[in-house]
């Protein structure tokens, strides 16, 4: 918040130069392919894109149905085991790929265009526009988010749909604050003051000039964006307030954690779905780090910077917008 | 230095951070220690350790929810009549009673020279002030416990040993309303009445310790969500306790319960999850017992005869062909761990008046198929069964047979895993169905009654179909008052409303003939049953555990005596 | 800018936002909750006891009404009182706050240990296997669900080590025999050393990884690498150039972590059956009791804010640059 403005200001104009630095076209190139770290994240993201959209054809068993004793150990017919009804763990952990990723890009895409509108708008008009704008995100930023989020989800019901809008209107205010100073930052190029003496109206500088610049910051700030909102959903759904027809990461652990999966030494009903967050969690951070690292050369030699560090949402997230 | 000062001060906040952990940490601590050693007892053998996962939310009769409140209660307040081990009635404080030939008036004799655990002499004046200050604020204050004075006009001390209590009109079930009356110290209480009674509901006896009690035990120890301590009264005019003492504790989950009592941490775990039972059979230090438990689960429907939507749901043949195609043996085997048996009747498996002539329901979905496609029901192109468009005053459009099932999250048991077993034998005969967590029993109960504040006319219109249990009691009365008219808003959850059967249970309250009574309750199960208000699903057992030490345990006296806590030795 | 005015602005603008907090938390529940009572099922409650209990609470004025109301008694430290119990909401929270804190004080001061000294080691071997494993060993733990890990050492930790996996205290130590201070004391701490290991474990990457990069940062400024080339020792560098500088950004970011972590700690306690502030807000939440919650929801707002400000404040205290 205010008080690392300075800061957060510092690394914003750095983030800038380096956004104007590399050509867009070249960026993924540049940024995403040729850094170790990146090109791991994808790939494991890629396998779990694999899962979840092909999950149907892939799934041993249907992970709705009781295929097997409860809690049966792993074997060759049931690799992962079985869960407290019976069902497929294997089954069960490929199904909820496809809920948890769904939830969290959609969620993320919510925070995105909340965020990415009103950092736009701010940005853009400055003034009481931006005051008004500025001041109703620095109240949303105080509100602690998981208490909130539960409040929200208990409150509005458990539809999938809720917790998609729930988690984005929580988190746009990182997003709305960082596009904000990029967006200040762009207005001042010399091509957009000529653009606007050209005659061009708000709009189209808007969507012409600056929303190509923001976007691969925009893109970097949803991917991160995407680790909130998976570990969302999993805590939403853990502390029972989730969808409960569909099948998550977030309501395996729940499952496993009703079931008595630990009386019962059922340790491949809690494993996998855990396992299964932190590899994708990893992976997310890795590939939005790599393209932030990119967008600002700076940042590869250990310059501070704050959003990277404000990822997780439960635990000591680190709100300085 | 600056620098300095910024290492000085996460220093100091380091150090700062370790004091509030210590200090916290053994403020209450150091304060209970001092406490104990005014009081200071033998030895830690002999007392009886129970883990539950309910807690008591008050010690108030007039306010409280929770059942292990209402046990709490039984222990420390003193009750005219109880239950014995065989489920007879046997005298509590009091020691005999008789009824007046019209069966209006109640003489019952009290066990002389009692007295609370402050000393203050215990007499029926106490019983007579308990039972009339109840009637008079039932309106308000009182309601919750003027439930089991209904029909009472007033209570009379005749002498310090005699209590009459005179009815408005001769009642069948007087023993068994009166077994859930705690008589209360009238010389502590009297105060809170005031002008209108309200500070008998806002009084909290539990943070006034040591309760006044005039029961087997007194409380010096109360932790909503952690440990209460029961000590033996000295002068109690019953059976003394048989344990030095009992600590109740809290768990917020029955993993934990389970994991201490194989410890040894616990004695006795008042309610073993179905799903670890198994689990806690094969430990060596445990016994297991399970006995018939008085709670059965339903399918609930909403039974409102004039509820605006889905009214194909009113129709009996309709609900009798769903309730055809739910597998009860897998729910039992899923949910209960084999844990359950099948039930039909409202009343449930632990009433003795249980009515054995109903159904059994089958499970064949073939036939399911078969009956609902005779109802005209057919399938659309996705598989859904269609409802055709009706006419007339309570008209609805064709719609696909797809509805919400209301469940709430505070059952013992998994309700998810019983959801879906039902949602898949519905799949089966072309219904589909979605699950609404309601939230707590208190939340979820309010989308079945809807507004209740509001107009009559829009109450129990919010809901078709719920998932629920209901904990039953001996005497049938209360099961089978919660499908009565009068009880909408207050138990019902059916919105069931039913002039002829409402007037069969006005007459089995009346009714003191046994013989003539059984009959009429008989005929109400079998109303409930045929209506299918409720697809009766299943009766689960009632599963406790106890350290192999204890023995003399009556688990099925859970809130029914005050053997319950004073029976257990360790031998 | 002047430093006093640069606190009373700071000290200003919080109490803004605390009475914005305080008309948001009204609207929030009021407008969202519908009518806590009409809920309410209870044992034989009747009708006519479910209208005495909404008279009572003052739900069947007007709004307006009600938010004076309710500034009013907030003013007066009075939250109301709770649906379900009708006790004072400010007693239902005294307990489960002298619970939390002391787990959640231990969770973060281990984070911050081991946060600093694997971030100052990372740093110190900047591209060394060292700093590779540190790095993504707090990665991996700061990518777990807070839950799940909790589940994990209950599973595999617990057992082993024969720690107590629910619970505040061991149930009848002390009840009707005598404990020493010390005995009670070693039996909280047992109890809450897994929850704070589970809370710590997901918290030191954060700090890990701040702290690494701020030593990064300084190590690379001119006066380090003078120093360097003085030829002082690689220890007396890092210690006394690069920590001592790093400590600011590390010290504020901390500040603003902490009012976070209350709230973030729900998981946690409801994992480990903890009987904290977390595990009461949701159950709470499953009882609808509506001004337990927004009591609860106010204080952990009012933690942030206030946290917000100490930031504020240190960060004024000790970087120069913002008072100018």
């Amino acid at each position: 918040m205010s008080l690392i403005e300075p800061l957060q200001n510092a690394s914003e104009d750095a983030l800038a130069e380096g956004v104007q630095a590399s050509s867009r076209r070249g960026f993924v190139r540049a940024n995403l392919l040729g850094n170790k770290q990146a090109i791991f994240g994808l790939a494991v993201l890629a396998v779990f894109l694999f899962l979840a959209v092909f999950g149907p054809w892939i799934e041993p068993y249907d992970p709705l149905a009781k295929t097997g004793p409860v809690y049966a150990p792993p074997s060759s017919a049931h690799w992962l085991g079985t869960d407290d009804f019976g069902a497929d763990m294997l089954s069960l952990v490929i199904a909820g790929s496809r809920v948890s990723l769904g939830v969290g890009f959609f969620a993320a895409v919510v925070a995105m265009v909340i965020g990415g509108s009103v950092g736009v708008l701010s940005g853009f008009f400055g003034g009481k526009t931006d005051t008004f704008l500025m001041r109703i995100t620095d109240y949303v930023l105080v509100i602690p988010d998981i208490p909130l989020m539960i409040i929200a989800a208990a409150l509005f019901g458990r539809s999938l749909t809720n917790i998609i809008i729930i988690i984005g209107i929580i988190y746009w205010t990182s997003t709305a604050r960082l596009i904000r100073a990029q967006v200040i930052a762009v207005r001042e190029r010399v091509y957009v003051k000529r653009a606007r003496a050209l005659g061009a109206g708000n709009s189209r500088i808007v969507f012409k000039h600056v929303l190509p610049q923001v976007a691969p910051l925009l893109i970097a700030n949803t991917v991160l964006m995407v680790a909130v909102a998976i570990f969302a959903e999993t805590y939403i759904t853990f502390l029972g307030l989730g969808d409960p027809s569909t099948i998550s990461w977030g309501r395996l652990i729940e499952n496993a954690f009703n079931g008595e999966a630990t009386i019962n030494n059922a340790w491949w009903a809690i494993a996998p779905p855990g396992i299964c967050v932190t590899i994708v969690i990893l992976a997310l951070t890795m590939v939005g780090q790599s393209v932030e690292d990119g967008l600002n050369p700076r940042l590869k030699v250990g310059h501070l910077s704050v959003r990277r560090f404000r990822l997780r949402p439960l635990n000591g997230k680190l709100n300085s917008g | 230095m600056r620098t300095r000062n910024v290492v000085g001060t996460i220093a100091a906040f380091a150090v700062l951070t370790a004091v509030v952990a210590v200090l916290v940490g053994t403020g209450t601590a150091g304060a209970r220690t001092a406490k104990k050693e005014s009081t200071g007892s033998a030895s830690s053998s002999g007392v009886l350790r129970i883990g539950t996962v309910n807690y008591i939310d008050s010690l108030n009769p007039f306010n409280y929810i929770e059942s292990q409140a209402y046990n709490s209660m039984m222990m420390i307040y003193p009750q005219l009549v109880q239950y014995s081990p065989g489920y007879k009635f046997q005298g509590d404080w009091a020691s005999s009673w008789k009824v007046s030939a019209k069966g209006k008036n109640w003489t019952f004799k009290l066990r002389p020279n009692t007295t609370w655990s402050d000393g203050q002499p215990m007499t029926a004046a106490d019983a007579a002030w308990t039972i009339n200050t109840t009637v008079k604020y039932k309106n308000d204050a009182t309601a919750v416990v003027a439930a089991s004075l209904a029909h009472v006009k007033k209570a009379i001390a005749v002498n310090p040993t005699t209590l009459v209590i005179q009815y408005e009109a001769p009642v069948g079930n007087v023993l068994a309303q009166l077994e859930q009356l705690f008589i209360l110290p009238q010389h502590v209480w009297q105060k809170y009445v005031g002008t209108n009674g309200k500070g008998l509901k806002t009084f909290h006896p539990e943070l006034h310790l040591p309760i006044v009690s005039g029961g087997a035990y007194t409380i010096e120890q109360y932790e909503k969500k952690g440990t209460t301590a029961f000590k033996p009264a000295p002068n109690f005019y019953g059976p003394k306790s048989n344990s030095q003492g009992i600590a109740l504790t809290y768990y917020t989950n029955s993993d934990a319960v389970i994991a201490d009592l194989k410890a040894g941490q616990i004695d006795w775990a008042d309610q073993v999850p179905f799903k670890a039972v198994n689990a806690v059979k094969k430990a060596k230090n445990v016994v297991v017992t399970t006995i018939p438990g008085s709670e059965t689960t339903n399918i609930t429907w909403n039974s409102n005869p004039v509820k605006p939507k889905n009214r194909e749901l009113l129709n009996p043949a309709l609900k009798r062909a769903l309730s055809m195609c739910v597998d009860r043996d897998q729910i039992i085997d899923v949910v209960f761990a084999g844990y359950a048996s099948k039930v039909e009747s409202i009343v449930g498996h632990i009433s003795p008046l249980e009515n054995p002539r109903l159904g059994p329901t089958r499970y064949d979905c073939g036939a399911a198929n078969r009956m609902l496609d005779q109802l005209g029901l057919k399938r659309g192109s996705n598989g859904i069964r269609v409802v055709a468009a009706t006419t007339g005053k309570y008209a609805q459009s064709e719609h696909p047979m797809t509805y919400e099932i209301v469940t709430p999250t505070s059952t013992d048991f998994n309700m998810d895993r019983s959801f879906a077993i039902v949602k898949a034998g519905f799949a089966k005969l072309g219904v589909k169905v979605t699950q609404k967590v309601g939230g707590d029993a208190t939340a979820s109960y309010a989308i079945e009654t809807g507004n209740c504040s509001g107009p009559v006319a829009k109450q129990y219109t919010g809901f078709d179909i719920a998932m629920w249990d209901w904990v039953g009691y001996l005497d049938p009365d209360f099961m089978l008052s919660v499908v009565t008219k009068a009880q909408w808003c207050s138990w019902s959850d059916t919105g069931a409303n039913n002039p002829a059967y409402d007037k069969l249970y006005n007459l089995q309250g009346v009714t003191v003939n046994p013989v003539f009574r059984k009959a009429i309750v008989y005929k109400m199960q079998k109303i409930v049953y045929d209506n299918f208000y409720y697809t009766q699903l299943t009766n689960h057992e009632a599963i406790d555990a106890h350290a192999k030490g204890w023995t003399n345990f009556h688990p099925e006296l859970n809130g029914y005596s005050k053997l319950y806590y004073t029976s257990p030795r360790q031998s | 800018m002047r430093g006093s005015d640069y606190i009373v602005r700071r000290v200003l603008y919080a109490l803004v936002t605390v009475f914005v907090a305080v008309s948001l938390n009204f609207v929030l529940f009021r407008a969202l909750s519908g009518d806590a009572v009409t809920a309410l099922r209870c044992k034989q409650c009747s009708k006519a006891f479910k209208e005495a209990q909404r008279r009572d609470l003052g739900l069947d004025e007007p709004l307006w009404v009600q938010y004076k109301l309710y500034l009013g008694n907030l003013a007066r430290f009075d939250l109301g009182n709770s649906v379900p119990s009708e006790k004072p909401v400010r007693g239902e929270l005294i307990e489960p706050i002298k619970n939390s804190l002391p787990m959640v004080a231990l969770g973060t001061l281990f984070a911050i240990v081991v946060g600093i000294a694997v971030g100052v080691i990372a740093a110190w071997r900047r591209g060394t296997a060292v700093d590779k494993g540190g790095l993504y060993t707090a990665l991996a733990f700061y990518s777990m669900p807070t839950q799940w890990l909790g589940l994990m050492l209950v599973f595999f930790v617990a057992g082993a080590v024969g720690l107590p996996t629910s619970g505040i205290k061991t149930a009848t130590l002390g009840l009707f025999t005598d404990a020493s201070t010390w005995e009670l004391f070693v039996d909280r701490l047992r109890h809450m050393i897994l929850p704070a290991l589970t809370l710590g474990l997901v918290l030191y990457g954060d700090y890990a990884l701040i702290v690494r990069s701020a030593m990064l940062e300084t190590l690379g400024e001119d006066y380090v690498l003078t120093a360097r080339a003085k030829g002082l020792k690689n220890r007396t560098v890092v210690v006394k150039h690069g920590l001592r500088n790093a400590m600011l950004p590390i010290i504020t970011l901390v500040a603003l972590s902490l009012g976070f972590i209350i709230g973030g700690a729900i998981t946690v306690e409801y994992v480990f059956s903890y009987p904290g502030l977390g595990l009461l807000t949701v159950e709470s939440i499953d009882k609808r009791d509506f001004p337990l919650l927004q009591a609860i929801f106010l204080l952990l707002t009012l933690s942030v804010i206030f946290f917000n400000l100490l930031a504020d404040l240190l960060y004024f205290r000790f970087d120069p640059r913002v008072r100018t």
